[in-house]
């Protein structure tokens, strides 16, 4: 009778264990992929004063800017979904970077130090949202070992708890890089 | 680069000078071991023989005239070793590098070892000397060696005995950051109760402010364990081609080495047993391989500013 009640309470105590790892688990997923949403919106910020820098300056580019700065609007007005916000994101990327390539042709550009500064800064939030990427891709794939695994895999299946994806390159960006190509976009 | 400087003028007449003194200082050494060698001898023989007194007040005064000879030459052979850093191997880290000086008699203080986070041990014992700085490019660095150990104390039937434990020995080197971050990242290598922590942090619960993270790269995890308390940050430092620099680095090391990244700086620990910048007594200083060693270790941590990429300086900080 009491090695049956011992049991019952030590199963109830496991249960309770794997219960909540798995729902810190589950927030933690929520937790890194709004980390990069923080990341992301730094960069947004950085935006307009780039444009600001490099419209000083330069004469030929600013159909590249124009766009950079739709692209941006259109990123930030908030009624659109994630992936259509991951496709604008890697857009403005690219733009971005064609814009730093083609600096080279602004000596006094290249030489403001406004223009350094976010240059710089662009640089350290481009490394920040692949390190929230990182870190949202390495908590996916904890919750999803820990869901499919025994015996995590049961509390799973009770619960309805879905596998996630994780974040993967955009094709467009899995390309060899080509100067010639960032050039001419 | 060594030839260079080692075949300098100066540089012989500085070692031709010290050479005279180290003569001095060893001869001196000797015939004060001898004396108390000899002294204990005698008393030994003569007990041994069965006229104990006489010999012994004989082997005493040897033994007591040879103390008195290693006293008087104490005072000589610190300052001895002191110019030999500042002389010998101060030559040596100019050749390298202008801007690097050795301090013979400074060191990574123990508040500075404690909040590096490198080890989770506080010393009750700690020594450090022979800090060397300097800047690699963009980058300033400073290195020292270090010895920290802890205490336990235990009953036994006569009293309690205090036990000596190692915490780290060897250099640890320190280096401003090419990034900008706020957080802890601790990089440890990985032993079996630091994997077994790992497991119990993620899956059971996580003791203290910092939790394991859990890198991509999966021969860095086998080798490492990383704790820090923001994983996006510890991330943004520890980026996947930094991963495989530390690793290479730690392939170069003969133990295991620890980092840690706080307050803006880098912390590296590179366990050593040798004790390196250390004037020879009874060997000459006009071995040309003399200095070697010394050189090597030098070179070596230079060298780390660039294996680590950290005159790279793209990321908003200068």
């Amino acid at each position: 009778m009491i090695i049956a009640i011992v049991i019952i309470g030590l199963l109830f105590i496991i249960g309770i264990v794997i219960y909540n790892s798995l729902i810190g688990k589950k927030n933690q997923v929520t937790n890194a992929f709004s980390a990069i949403d923080v990341m992301l919106k730094k960069r947004f910020d950085l935006i307009p004063n780039l444009v600001e820098v490099v419209k000083q300056y330069t004469t030929y580019e600013q159909s590249t800017l124009t766009k950079i700065v739709e692209l941006r609007a259109k990123a930030t007005s908030g009624n659109i979904s994630d992936t259509e916000r991951a496709t604008l994101d890697a857009q403005l990327s690219s733009s971005i970077k064609g814009l730093m390539v083609n600096v080279e042709n602004y000596p006094d550009l290249k030489a403001n130090e406004n223009f350094i500064n976010l240059q710089s800064t662009w640089t350290e939030s481009e490394e920040q949202i692949a390190a929230a990427r990182r870190a949202y891709n390495a908590s996916v794939t904890d919750y999803n070992n820990a869901i499919m695994m025994f015996p995590g895999s049961i509390f799973a299946g009770m619960l309805n708890f879905q596998p996630v994806t994780v974040l993967a390159t955009a094709e467009e960006e899995r390309k060899n890089i080509s100067a010639k190509d960032l050039f001419n976009s | 680069m060594q030839a260079e400087f080692e075949n300098n003028a100066a540089f012989q007449s500085v070692l031709a000078t010290l050479e005279v003194e180290r003569k001095k200082i060893a001869s001196t050494k000797t015939k004060g071991y001898i004396f108390i060698g000899s002294g204990i001898a005698f008393g030994i023989l003569g007990a041994v023989l069965g006229i104990p007194m006489p010999s012994i007040l004989i082997g005493l005064g040897g033994v007591i005239y040879g103390g008195i000879l290693l006293y008087r030459i104490t005072e000589q052979s610190r300052a001895y070793a002191g110019a030999f850093k500042r002389d010998v191997i101060g030559s040596a880290l100019k050749s390298l590098d202008q801007s690097l000086t050795i301090e013979p008699y400074s060191g990574i203080v123990d508040d500075e070892f404690v909040s590096s986070q490198l080890f989770t041990t506080n010393p009750d014992r700690y020594h450090t000397e022979d800090l060397v700085s300097g800047q690699a490019g963009k980058t300033r660095f400073y290195f020292a060696e270090v010895h920290a150990e802890y205490k336990t104390e235990e009953q036994t039937k006569d009293g309690r005995r205090v036990n000596w434990h190692e915490i780290f020995k060897g250099i640890i080197f320190v280096a401003d950051f090419n990034k900008n971050f706020n957080g802890v990242t601790v990089v440890r290598p990985k032993g079996i109760t630091a994997a077994f922590g790992v497991w119990f942090s993620k899956n059971i619960f996580s003791f203290g402010d910092k939790d394991a993270i859990l890198l991509e790269n999966p021969e860095f995890n086998k080798t490492f364990v990383t704790y820090g308390n923001d994983q996006v940050e510890a991330r943004y430092i520890l980026t996947p081609a930094m991963m495989d620099r530390i690793f290479s680095l730690n392939r170069k090391s003969a133990s295991a080495i620890s980092l840690s990244f706080i307050n803006s700086r880098m912390y590296i620990a590179f366990p050593l047993q040798r004790n390196y910048f250390e004037a020879p007594v009874f060997k000459t200083l006009l071995n040309p391989a003399l200095l070697n060693e010394d050189i090597s270790v030098i070179r070596f941590m230079y060298d780390i500013v660039n294996e680590l990429d950290l005159n790279t300086r793209i990321w908003g900080k200068n």
